[in-house]
């Protein structure tokens, strides 16, 4: 599915069997114990109304029917993180559980029956119940009817918890894409790159009219994908490359002769959704660090490619390496907690020193953001 | 003739500056660089009347290049900056003059016939430079000749200072470099580098002191970690011992 049509969920991770808290479990089994009680209080009251029956018989009863009940609601518990992928379709999630209910029956029967009739024997008693076909017909009627009832339940609760889930989540998203756009917003606005960048404009249009045109337009354009108010966590990686290019072509009106660009990009990945915003830190560090630090012509390399089962696109600059005591700037946190955000551990941003420059590397999973 | 040299690591910025300032009735450009070394070298070479420096710069900054001349020989500075509300507040306190880009040739015009008033006047670039060490208090580096060229070398590494005449020997632990420039002039640059005077004519590296041996008349010896022994005039000791005591 692409996850430009999907805006809200793209960014969703979700982790199997890890998602639900403790406390829905706890939730589920607080109900479970209520009811189980129940039952064993209204066997109780039937036997005080039957004086051929003993004491302990309801216990029996009810008991044997909740410990196995127990045994396959544990399993239920278990495996559900396994179909938590399908809780927004209801009916694979119902199906995928309900094709154990022949196994359920026979084990069901099979178990409760041969405690019920070990204990009667052991206390030197016969149970006595129906004729096995209607033992069999009943007692399947019954299961079919709770596990529908337990299934809902757990729908319900695991529902809730992957709601709150996603929304905390998307409240995540939504935080550090405001923060991405901020960030961008700062360093297109940042003094030191637009009045630098004005003067350059200023300096041409006196020797070369259409040059100096062609920056004003660039300028323009990338302070409009600043400004503009981005609702999309995802966009192609063909938009973010454009930006990188805006941002790169007047880098290098400014440094002329100091810069040359090497761009290798792979076509078949340019339509790839990548975290909007999230490259052009990087693009800035080469600069500031890389460029504006020495009078060295400095290459730049701009690659993006596939590499089994993953996006990864490199940022990488020649003649300057990494100072011994590098830390990350707020750039380069902001692009690493979105990352996280959103691909989980199966995304990661890298930055060291490589063949006598240093280069930032981003590496997101193809397979796309949703579980 | 009003000769300048300009400084600006961006091309089209420097270009700019280079036309404007030769299109200038009685100004010339003898000198142009794209980063604060080769630029200290331009004026050490050229001994200009006016430098334009931009103020961020590779190798050194253009307040950097200023902290390192020689107040009464410096040539009238212009700084040149695109966005630097610190530093500008430091230009209007002090008077300097400077160019906020991107200027246009009004602003420009302005400037200029600043300069030529400041330079009938007879005004050295002395402000500026007081400007320049003071926004950059600790010079942990200073420029010295090498041959025909200049070069940086940690204030750190200085082991002592010999003043001769108006040259100051620099002593390092490999070797000397010899600058035109008073004692006085270059303690007061390397400013809180850990430096003393000691002597008239000499000032050493607190962290370069191995020993000391008291003399009769309350002199003192100064045994240098590398062997070589100064001495210690009694005006001096108290500071010193002041100092060393901290």
């Amino acid at each position: 599915m692409n996850a430009l049509s999907r805006p809200l969920s793209a960014g969703i991770h979700t982790d199997d069997g890890a998602t639900f808290s403790p406390k829905t479990s706890t939730t589920l089994w607080a109900l479970w114990a209520a009811f189980w009680l129940l039952m064993i209080g209204v066997a109780i009251e039937d036997q005080l109304r039957n004086p051929l029956t003993r004491w302990w018989e309801p216990f029996l009863t009810e008991g044997s029917s909740a410990l196995v009940s127990t045994g396959w609601m544990w399993l239920a518990v278990r495996v559900r993180g396994r179909h938590a992928r399908y809780l927004d379709r209801p009916l694979i999630w119902f199906a995928s559980y309900l094709r154990w209910l022949p196994l359920i029956f026979i084990t069901w029967i099979t178990a409760v029956y041969a405690i019920r009739h070990g204990v009667y024997a052991a206390a030197g008693r016969t149970y006595e119940h129906p004729g096995w076909g209607f033992v069999v017909v009943y007692e399947s009627l019954k299961i079919t009817y709770n596990t529908g009832l337990w299934l809902g339940v757990l729908f319900g609760i695991d529902s809730y918890g992957q709601w709150q889930l996603q929304w905390r989540r998307l409240l995540q998203t939504q935080k550090a894409l405001a923060e991405a756009q901020l960030a961008q917003l700062q360093g297109q606005l940042r003094p030191h790159f637009l009045f630098n960048a004005l003067n350059t404009v200023s300096a041409l249009m006196h020797t070369d009219v259409a040059r100096a045109d062609r920056l004003v337009a660039a300028l323009g354009d990338l302070l409009r994908i600043s400004l503009r108010s981005n609702e999309h966590e995802m966009t192609p990686l063909a938009e973010e490359l454009r930006t990188l290019e805006l941002y790169a072509g007047i880098m290098q009106e400014r440094f002329r002769n100091r810069v040359t660009l090497d761009w290798q990009i792979d076509r078949t990945v340019i339509d790839t959704p990548v975290p909007a915003l999230l490259l052009q830190p990087l693009l800035e560090n080469v600069f500031k660090h890389g460029v504006e630090r020495t009078v060295a012509p400095v290459r730049i390399q701009i690659g993006a490619r596939r590499e089994s089962g993953s996006l990864e696109i490199v940022v990488s600059n020649s003649g300057s390496t990494l100072a011994p005591k590098y830390r990350d700037g707020v750039g380069f946190r902001n692009c690493r907690e979105r990352l996280a955000i959103i691909y989980g551990s199966t995304a990661s941003l890298f930055v060291h020193n490589e063949d006598g420059g240093v280069a930032a590397r981003v590496s997101i999973p193809l397979a796309g953001t949703l579980p | 003739m009003i000769r300048a040299v300009i400084a600006d690591d961006e091309a089209p910025a420097r270009e700019k500056l280079e036309r404007w300032v030769a299109e200038q009735p009685g100004m010339a450009v003898v000198g142009s660089a794209e980063d604060g070394l080769s630029v200290a070298q331009c004026i050490e070479r050229l001994r200009p009347d006016v430098a334009f420096l931009d103020v961020q710069m590779p190798t050194l900054s253009g307040l950097q290049v200023a902290a390192q001349l020689e107040p009464s020989s410096a040539p009238l500075i212009v700084f040149v900056t695109a966005f630097d509300e610190h530093a500008v507040n430091a230009f209007d306190l002090n008077a300097i003059d400077y160019l906020l880009k991107p200027y246009d040739r009004d602003r420009f015009a302005r400037t200029v016939q600043r300069v030529r008033e400041r330079l009938q006047a007879h005004q050295s670039g002395a402000r500026a430079v007081a400007v320049g060490r003071s926004w950059a208090p600790s010079c942990e580096r200073l420029l010295v000749p090498e041959g025909e060229r200049l070069q940086l070398i940690e204030a750190s590494s200085i082991e002592w200072l010999e003043a001769d005449d108006n040259y100051v020997h620099v002593h390092t632990a490999t070797r000397s470099y010899l600058l035109r420039r008073t004692l006085q002039d270059l303690l007061s640059q390397l400013g809180e580098q850990g430096f003393m005077r000691i002597h008239k004519s000499t000032a050493v590296n607190l962290g370069s002191i191995g020993s000391l041996t008291p003399l009769f008349k309350g002199d003192y010896e100064i045994h240098l970690r590398n062997g070589r022994t100064l001495r210690l005039s009694r005006r001096y000791r108290e500071a010193l011992f002041a100092r060393m005591g901290q």
